[in-house]
């Protein structure tokens, strides 16, 4: 798997070397672990493009009790309200509060869904060895890497809520399953953006060409 | 914290770059991909040090206050971050608590008790074998911290219930924000290479 002349000039792979990902030394790749902190060197993360795919299509199918399912329960006097993420903003959007619904929308949906598309495109493109930009290539996927915590708004808020409302019988808020779907999916993602390895991006760069 | 000379690939493109040495303010990117490599900051480990001392100290504030507190109809509910995962465990939320809980205290706390113990070591010149495991168990680690988006997330659920009832902020609340801001100073004042380059220079 590891020719040497398969990689681009002026690489490390092209010389044998391997970065660490833990401190960035540089070191001979057959020396097999870091000098400086005793990690794990490779030229390439092993299996990438499958591990982060895998990861992905895991984020999608939870992404889908996530929305359906109830992300909180209100209780107030004796009825019982169940909420979905879209509904909470649906709600806040009429109570005229555009801002927290934006942020909700943005949060919950835009962005886990953005990332998970963004990923699927790099995981796709270099599959496919695809020709367009590899610099607009590796600031999307450090955009991915950047943003993902960021989902994890909404499950802060249900957390909060269900803590802080919690007023006898008059009213109570009880945490959904989405909640947990929700969480996993923002986990799920962030270990897909840390499986891709966009060195492989640059893997396929010919000759002449300057990205 | 200086940066010394030495020749690394860009984690994102694995272009060779020859680095350094770098005076306090400079900057290394990769020429081919833009990706920030490395930046030299100035008294980096004091800085880290007084920075993550700080932090602790409000972190601590924040777990020991009410956060907020919720009146309605006569009725009063005190929040605090303990008793909020405590309560998630009660209704069966065991995972959510320890998500939760986990990146918003557990693991900055780890972290920030991590760099305190690195930077005075490294400040003193003591070569201790802990030194290598704890740097790579720090940046294990810090993926996970979420404290900004926490930060965010209360201030969404404060405006989500001010029509609701009256809520009243408590210590831990300020001290929760206060941490976020010094948190995140804490890790942009830390420099990954230089920090490994210190350690290298400490144990060899």
């Amino acid at each position: 798997m590891h020719e040497l002349s398969a990689f681009p000039a002026g690489s490390a792979a092209a010389q044998g070397l391997a970065s660490c990902h833990v401190c960035y030394k540089l070191a001979p790749a057959s020396s097999g672990d870091c000098p400086r902190c005793g990690a794990a060197l490779h030229l390439r993360i092993r299996d990438s493009l499958q591990k982060s795919f895998a990861l992905l299509v895991t984020a999608t199918i939870l992404y889908i009790p996530a929305n359906l399912l109830p992300i909180m329960i209100t209780a107030q006097l004796g009825t019982e309200i169940e909420s979905t993420i879209l509904g909470g903003v649906i709600l806040l959007w009429e109570m005229e509060s555009y801002p927290v619904a934006s942020v909700i929308f943005i949060a919950s949906v835009m962005v886990p869904v953005g990332k998970m598309l963004a990923l699927y495109w790099l995981c796709w493109s270099v599959a496919r060895g695809h020709e367009s930009s590899r610099q607009q290539r590796t600031r999307l996927y450090r955009w991915t890497e950047f943003i993902g915590r960021w989902s994890m708004v909404d499950v802060f808020v249900v957390t909060i809520l269900v803590a802080l409302i919690h007023l006898g019988g008059v009213m109570m808020i009880t945490p959904g399953t989405a909640s947990i779907a929700f969480g996993g999916v923002v986990i799920v993602t962030m270990l897909a953006a840390e499986s891709f390895d966009p060195r492989l991006i640059w893997d396929q760069l010919r000759e002449g060409e300057d990205g | 914290m200086p940066v010394v000379e030495e020749r690394i690939a860009c984690v994102h493109c694995d272009t060779v770059v020859a680095i350094g040495p770098l005076e306090p303010g400079q900057r290394a990117s990769c020429p081919r991909c833009g990706n920030l490599l490395t930046a030299c900051v100035e008294d980096g480990l004091s800085r880290v040090l007084a920075l993550a001392l700080a932090s602790l100290m409000l972190l601590a504030l924040a777990n020991s206050f009410p956060f907020m507190a919720l009146e309605a109809q006569g009725l009063e509910k005190v929040m605090t971050l303990p008793a909020t995962a405590r309560e998630l465990y009660a209704q069966g939320y065991g995972v959510l608590a320890v998500l939760v809980l986990g990146v918003i205290v557990v693991i900055p706390a780890a972290m920030l008790a991590i760099l305190v113990a690195l930077t005075v070591s490294l400040l003193r010149g003591q070569a201790a074998p802990w030194l290598v495991p704890a740097g790579r168990l720090l940046y294990a680690m810090s993926p996970w911290s979420m404290v900004e988006v926490f930060v965010i997330g209360v201030i969404v659920s404060l405006v989500k219930i001010v029509h609701l009832a009256h809520v009243d902020l408590g210590i831990a609340f300020w001290s929760y924000t206060a941490f976020g801001i010094c948190f995140i100073a804490t890790l942009a004042s830390l420099d990954r290479l230089s920090l490994w380059q210190e350690i290298e220079q400490c144990t060899s």
